[in-house]
C-alpha cells in the first residue's frame, strides 16, 4: 500500500510529463481551427477558423489523393516488409551456422549508414533500373530493413525449439511450421513491426520525392511540406494538413499499443 | 574468434569506404567525361527523338512545358498566370507546374547532377538567387546559356541579373524583386517623437540612436533578427557593394572592411538595445513584429506578405529604405535579400519554345506583370513593368503610399555582390564566428578563422 501523499506526488509527476509530450498535439490541434495570425500570436483556445482552413486546404492542394496515395504506399510496403523481414529474421535464428551469424553482422553494420549517404547511387541504380517515377522504385528499397529483420530474429530467439522439433515430427514442412506455428506465436510482434513498418512508410519523405516527383504521386508529407515553402505561411491551414497527416497513424498506434509494447519486448504467449 | 571476425569486418568496410572515397574525384572525372559523351549521344538522340516529338506534336497540335515552383500564391501563380496569358497566342502550348518546396529542388538536382541523370529534371526551373551561381558553376550541364537566346536582359536591374550570371553569359530570367526595405510602425514612432523622414536615408549609427530611444520610451524595438541567423548581415554587406568573395571566386572575409564594418554595427546594435534577438525559428521572428515587440522590419520586400497578415495594424506601417554603413566608400541605403530566377534545364527538349514562353511574358508583357501584381505581391525586376498603373497604387496597409513603385525604385539603386559557389558556406562560417565574437571573441581573429573554415571547404 503506498502512501497517500506519495500517491499524490506521484500522480502529480506523470501528469506533468504527459501534459509535456501530449501538448504539442493539443495545440496542433488548437492552431488547425484559428487564422494563421492568431497562430502566429499564440492563441490557445479553440477558434472558429476549422471551415475557412479546410476550405483553403482542399483549394490549395490535394489532400484526398495525397491521402489515398500515402496509405497505398504504405500498405504495400508494410504487407511486403512484414513479410520478407520475418522470413529472414525467422531464417536467421533459427537455421543459425558461422555464415549466416556473420552475415547478420553485415546486415546490423549496414544500419548505420546514414540513408543520405547511399541516396544517390541508389538513384543512380533505379534510374538505370527504370523505376523512376514508379511505385517499385520508392517501394523496393524499403522493403527489407536492418532492424525488422533484427526485430524478428531477437523474437524468434525466444521461440521454443521443441515446438519446431514437434512440428517436424509431426510431418510439417520448413515453410508450413514457419506459417502454422511461427506467425501464430508471433503475432504481437508482427503487430510492433507493423506499427513501425507503417509509421516509417507513411512518414518517409526524402526518398518518394527524389523517386517520384510527379503531382499525381504526392504523399502527405510532400504535401505538407509544400505548405511551408512559401514566403507567407498560413499557420492554421498548415497546422490542419499536419493533423490530417498525423491521423492514421495515431489510429494505428492506439489500435495496436497493447502489442506494440508486447512485442517490442519480445513477450511469447 | 567471434570479435577478431567482427573486427576485419570492421576493417574491410572502413577501407572500402575509403577506397572509394579516394576513388570518388577519378571517377568524377571519367564520369563527367562519360556524361558528357552521354549528353552528345543524348543529344543526338534528344534531336531525332525531337524530330519524332514535333512531328508528333504537330500531328497532335499538343507542346508542354514542365515548371518546378514552389509558392502557391505567388510564383506558382506567376506561373500559371503566365501560361494563360502565353495560350492566347499557342493555345497549343500547356504549362504544367510541379509544385516543389526549394529545400527539395536542391537535392534533386544534386542527384540529376551526380547520376548524370537529368531525365526527371522539368524544362524550366526557379532557382533561389543566392544558390543561382553555386549550381551553375558546380554543374556546368545543368543549364541552359540564354545569353544568345533573344531576351533582353538590359532590361533587368544589374544588381539582380548577377545572380543568375557566371563569366558573363545569362544563365537565368530574374524574376522577383528582393529589394530591402525598412518598414516602420508610425505610431510608435510618433509616441516616441519620430516620424518615417527620421529614418528614411539615414545611417546605421543615428539608427541606433533612435532605435534605442525608442525601445527605451515605449519598450518597443525597431528591428528583430533571428538568433544565429545573418540575413541582416549580408543586407548591410552588400549595400555598400561589399561581398564575401572577389571576382575570381576567392574568400575575402578576414581583411574585409565593410565586413568588419558590418560586424561591429551589428554587435553595437545588440549591445545597445537597437535589436532584438528572437529564437532561432521563422515563425519566433514572424511574431516578433506581428504581435508586437517589434515595431520595425528591415529585409526583402517580400516580408510585406507576412506585415500585411496583421490586418489589425493596417494603415499603421510605412516603407523607406534601409540604413547605410558608416565610413565605408560605397555604402548605399538599398540592398538586396532573396529573389529567385527561371532557369531552362539541359532536359529541356524544346529550348526555343521555353525561351520564347518566358521571352514573351517574364520579359515581355506590362500586363502580364500588372496582373499577377496585386494579388500575389510579386514585384517585377524587369524594369518596363514599373510603367504598369497598378504600380503607382497606394496601399492602405502601408499608410497610403505607392510601394510597388518605391520597391522598383530601390530595386534600380542596389549594388550587385558575388556569391560563388561557396555563398552558404561562407554565411556559416561568418555566422559562427558573429556568434564567438558575441561571446567575447576577438573580431580580427574570429573572422580569419571563418576565413580558413571557408578556404578549407573550398580545397
Amino acid at each position: 500500500m503506498i502512501s497517500l501523499p506519495k500517491k499524490i506526488a506521484q500522480y502529480a509527476f506523470l501528469i506533468i510529463f504527459s501534459l509535456f509530450s501530449i501538448f504539442p498535439l493539443i495545440w496542433m490541434a488548437i492552431a488547425a481551427t484559428n487564422q494563421s495570425i492568431d497562430v502566429i500570436r499564440g492563441k490557445m483556445i479553440p477558434g472558429t477558423y476549422l471551415i475557412e482552413n479546410y476550405k483553403a486546404l482542399i483549394a490549395q492542394s490535394d489532400l484526398w489523393h495525397a491521402m489515398g496515395n500515402s496509405f497505398k504506399y504504405s500498405i504495400v510496403v508494410t504487407l511486403l516488409s512484414l513479410i520478407v523481414c520475418s522470413l529472414a529474421g525467422y531464417g536467421f535464428e533459427i537455421y543459425h551456422d558461422k555464415f549466416k551469424d556473420g552475415l547478420m553482422s553485415v546486415i546490423l553494420l549496414a544500419m548505420m549508414v546514414p540513408f543520405v549517404a547511399t541516396m544517390i547511387p541508389l538513384f543512380g541504380m533505379m534510374a538505370k533500373m527504370g523505376f523512376l517515377n514508379t511505385v517499385a522504385g520508392f517501394v523496393l528499397p524499403s522493403i527489407s530493413t536492418p532492424f525488422l529483420i533484427m526485430l524478428f530474429r531477437q523474437s524468434a530467439r525466444s521461440f521454443p525449439h521443441d515446438i519446431i522439433e514437434a512440428a517436424r515430427i509431426d510431418g510439417l514442412g520448413e515453410f508450413q511450421i514457419f506459417v502454422r506455428m511461427f506467425f501464430p506465436t508471433m503475432r504481437s510482434t508482427y503487430a510492433a513491426a507493423m506499427t513501425i513498418t507503417f509509421m516509417n512508410a507513411w512518414n518517409n519523405y526524402l526518398w518518394p520525392k527524389v523517386i517520384m516527383n510527379k503531382p499525381e504521386t504526392q504523399t502527405m508529407p510532400m504535401l505538407v511540406s509544400n505548405l511551408t515553402a512559401g514566403y507567407v505561411t498560413d499557420y492554421g491551414m498548415l497546422m490542419l494538413a499536419v493533423l490530417f497527416c498525423t491521423l492514421p497513424t495515431v489510429i494505428i498506434f492506439f489500435c495496436l499499443q497493447k502489442s506494440f509494447a508486447e512485442g517490442i519486448t519480445g513477450a511469447v504467449k | 574468434m567471434k570479435k577478431r571476425f567482427l573486427a576485419t569486418l570492421m576493417i574491410v568496410a572502413m577501407s572500402a569506404s575509403m577506397l572509394a572515397g579516394c576513388g570518388s574525384s577519378n571517377d568524377a572525372a571519367t564520369d563527367n567525361a562519360a556524361a558528357t559523351d552521354d549528353a552528345a549521344a543524348t543529344d543526338d538522340a534528344a534531336a531525332t527523338d525531337d524530330a519524332e516529338a514535333t512531328d508528333d506534336a504537330a500531328a497532335e497540335g499538343e507542346q508542354k512545358l514542365t515548371v518546378w515552383c514552389w509558392d502557391p500564391s505567388f510564383n506558382i501563380y506567376a506561373m500559371e498566370t503566365a501560361a494563360e496569358y502565353y495560350k492566347k497566342d499557342h493555345p497549343n502550348v500547356t504549362v504544367e507546374v510541379v509544385e516543389t518546396p526549394w529545400d527539395d529542388i536542391q537535392p534533386l538536382i544534386t542527384n540529376a547532377a551526380s547520376t548524370g541523370e537529368y531525365s526527371q529534371l522539368p524544362d524550366i526551373l526557379l532557382m533561389q538567387d543566392n544558390a543561382f551561381q553555386k549550381n551553375a558553376i558546380s554543374y556546368p550541364d545543368l543549364f541552359v546559356d540564354l545569353t544568345d537566346s533573344g531576351i533582353d536582359f538590359s532590361q533587368f536591374a544589374a544588381g539582380k541579373l548577377g545572380y543568375s550570371t557566371v563569366g558573363g553569359r545569362n544563365y537565368g530570367v530574374p524574376f522577383d524583386n528582393g529589394a530591402v526595405i525598412a518598414c516602420y510602425r508610425t505610431d510608435i514612432l510618433e509616441q516616441a517623437g519620430y516620424t518615417i523622414d527620421d529614418l528614411t536615408d539615414i545611417t546605421w549609427s543615428r539608427f541606433e540612436e533612435i532605435s534605442s530611444d525608442v525601445q527605451a520610451k515605449t519598450g518597443y524595438y525597431l528591428l528583430s533578427e533571428r538568433t544565429g541567423e545573418i540575413d541582416l548581415i549580408m543586407m548591410m554587406l552588400q549595400s555598400a557593394g561589399a561581398s564575401m568573395f572577389d571576382e575570381n571566386g576567392a574568400a575575402v572575409i578576414a581583411d574585409n572592411a565593410a565586413l568588419k564594418n558590418v560586424v561591429e554595427t551589428f554587435n553595437s546594435l545588440v549591445d545597445n538595445n537597437a535589436l532584438l534577438l528572437t529564437q532561432q525559428n521563422w515563425d519566433e521572428y514572424i511574431k516578433s513584429f506581428n504581435s508586437g515587440s517589434a515595431a520595425g522590419v528591415i529585409n526583402g520586400c517580400w516580408i510585406m506578405g507576412s506585415i500585411q497578415a496583421a490586418e489589425d495594424q493596417a494603415g499603421k506601417w510605412a516603407i523607406t529604405n534601409m540604413p547605410k554603413l558608416d565610413g565605408i566608400d560605397g555604402a548605399t541605403n538599398y540592398s538586396n535579400n532573396g529573389g529567385s530566377s527561371w532557369a531552362v534545364t539541359t532536359n529541356c527538349k524544346n529550348v526555343e519554345l521555353a525561351t520564347d514562353f518566358l521571352n514573351s511574358t517574364f520579359c515581355g508583357s506590362v500586363d502580364f506583370y500588372a496582373e499577377i501584381l496585386p494579388s500575389s505581391g510579386a514585384i517585377a525586376t524587369w524594369a518596363p513593368a514599373a510603367e504598369a498603373d497598378v504600380y503607382g497604387e497606394p496601399s492602405e496597409f502601408f499608410s497610403g503610399d505607392a510601394v510597388f513603385k518605391k520597391v522598383v525604385d530601390f530595386s534600380t539603386k542596389t549594388p550587385s555582390n558575388n556569391t560563388g559557389v561557396y555563398y552558404y558556406e561562407a554565411r556559416n562560417a561568418v555566422a559562427t564566428a558573429i556568434t564567438n565574437i558575441q561571446n567575447g571573441g576577438n573580431i580580427d581573429d574570429e573572422l580569419a578563422n571563418a576565413q580558413a573554415t571557408v578556404e578549407a571547404q573550398m580545397q
